[in-house]
């Protein structure tokens, strides 16, 4: 089966290197509805049955890491397609963990491509590293004009036994958006834990320990949406700090420093409930894990 | 008789920090820390620039300076410019790269023309690219015969001199607290030019939360000395 992915035109990243596992989904619109039109996979990566979590005709797509955890060296490969018209929220089974990578960082790499009217949710649980964990994520979203893409993430770091954070090494989270073509959002982030001197390391952690992040592009994004979830999203994040911009696409972008998963888990669910309702009429949320 | 090289006077002239390409207003997200109280002396300025430095300089900057000084096409020149508007997430720092952009276009397009500079103003006037003032920086001086190393390290010591005038106002700060602020960055200027020489493609534009999220936070910042 692993030939099958080699042998689809996906890029520099299946031409080289051997993945621990490899995911690879194409959805499409049949009257109304958005299903599954072609799925794969191989190694240590599996899907879960498709569902539906309301009316609108988003499916929902749950990706599971049975091996439960990134090691060094491990590479994993997630293609999506999304066809014109057809909508998908792609999450997670649970955390993402990484633990101690002491050759080679681990690693995932994940290809979308979003048709005309194509929308994407993104929503995965938390990255949690560990002691010396050394991680890279690569996100390439070549999308259509008139599609839509939202994506969050946290990023923590794990409780070591004596109940202590640990310090992981370092964290690189790019994101590549292009809109028809033209590249328009590059989100290349490098994060290092907090040495504990709000001087020091300001500019990275300061002496915070979890990062929030969230990327949306969508034609309908404005300056006046930004101020919107600003003003919804800052009395939230009280003792933490956040950041919101207006992206050209046009799109949005949002970064929030906190103690706590909670405290980003709840601002990055404000902001995808208040789109979701915005643009698509839905209710908030409520991701059941199967 | 020992002559200076021909490109010297106007890598001094470009690299002044006084050129008018309106850095004196902008910070760069420093203001929104100085606002915050985290940086309100010499020391906590150093310690902010020294950061700023490793990670803004050197993976948007500085890498820029050196993919268009290796660049051997239009096409690569504006693939750089294409990656580095887009790695700006802030707002106020894209826009910042195209003000300043534009008036180092201009000006170096005006006292050093060539065509590649002219190619370039082209380029940003019909949209392909977005300007920004590393590029029109690298061109003039790849064109002058400047040595990589020796364009690196004027950039970004113009860029460092340029937020040290800011802190002194901004903080403020006394002159000489500012120069010995600047003595203490030539070393770190220094490594960054190393640095730079050795990061790959997939370094370009890497930046770290805290001060992307000051860059953001800027734009809401009420008492403003500066634009970004």
């Amino acid at each position: 089966m692993a030939e099958l992915v080699e042998t689809r035109s996906v890029g520099r990243l299946a031409a080289r290197a051997k993945w621990a596992g490899t995911l690879s989904l194409d959805i499409d619109r049949r009257g109304g509805k958005s299903i599954a039109v072609r799925q794969f996979h191989d190694g240590a990566l599996r899907i879960l049955r498709p569902h539906y979590l309301d009316e609108s005709g988003q499916v929902c797509y749950v990706i599971v890491n049975p091996g439960g955890a990134y090691l060094g060296g491990d590479k994993y490969l997630i293609e999506v397609a999304v066809a014109d018209n057809a909508d998908l929220l792609l999450t997670t089974q649970s955390a993402t963990k990484v633990y101690r990578t002491p050759q080679d960082r681990a690693g995932q790499h994940m290809q979308v491509h979003l048709g005309r009217g194509a929308r994407l949710e993104l929503l995965p649980d938390p990255l949690i590293a560990y002691r010396e964990a050394s991680y890279e994520q690569v996100c390439c979203v070549d999308m259509d004009p008139t599609a839509s893409l939202v994506m969050a993430e946290v990023v923590t770091p794990g409780w070591s036994p004596d109940g202590g954070l640990f310090r992981y090494d370092e964290i690189r989270m790019r994101n590549e958006i292009s809109i028809g073509g033209r590249l328009t959002v590059l989100d290349n982030l490098l994060i290092r834990p907090g040495t504990g001197s709000p001087v020091d390391s300001s500019n990275f952690m300061s002496h915070y320990t979890h990062l929030g992040s969230l990327l949306a592009v969508d034609p309908r994004v404005d300056q006046a949406l930004v101020d919107e979830l600003h003003a919804l999203l800052g009395p939230m994040n009280d003792g933490g700090q956040l950041g919101l911009t207006l992206l050209d696409g046009p799109g949005l972008a949002l970064r929030a420093l906190a103690h706590s998963t909670e405290r980003l888990n709840e601002m990055l669910a404000a902001a995808v409930d208040l789109l979701r309702k915005r643009w698509h009429g839905q209710e908030p949320l409520n991701l059941r894990k199967y | 008789m020992a002559a200076a090289p021909g490109y010297l006077l106007p890598l001094l002239q470009l690299g002044d920090s006084a050129l008018p390409t309106g850095a004196f207003s902008h910070s760069l997200g420093m203001e929104t820390h100085l606002n915050q109280g985290i940086i309100h002396d010499e020391d906590s300025f150093a310690n902010w620039l020294t950061q700023f430095i490793r990670i803004q300089l050197v993976h948007s900057d500085g890498l820029a300076i050196r993919f268009a000084h290796e660049a051997e096409t239009p096409a690569e020149l504006h693939r750089v410019d294409r990656e580095l508007h887009a790695a700006a997430l802030p707002r106020e720092i894209r826009e910042a790269g195209v003000k300043m952009g534009a008036r180092m276009l201009d000006i170096a397009g005006s006292v050093f023309p060539c065509a590649e500079l002219e190619e370039y103003a082209t380029a940003v006037a019909s949209g392909e690219c977005s300007g920004h003032p590393a590029l029109a920086f690298a061109i003039a001086g790849k064109n002058l015969g400047v040595p990589l190393g020796e364009l690196l390290a004027t950039y970004l010591f113009s860029t460092v001199t340029s937020l040290t005038q800011n802190a002194i106002r901004g903080i403020p700060l006394g002159q000489n607290a500012g120069q010995r602020v600047l003595a203490a960055a030539h070393r770190e200027v220094r490594d960054a030019v190393a640095l730079v020489q050795e990061l790959g493609r997939e370094d370009f534009g890497i930046t770290a939360p805290g001060l992307e999220i000051a860059q953001m936070q800027h734009e809401r910042q009420r008492a403003r000395m500066f634009m970004s």
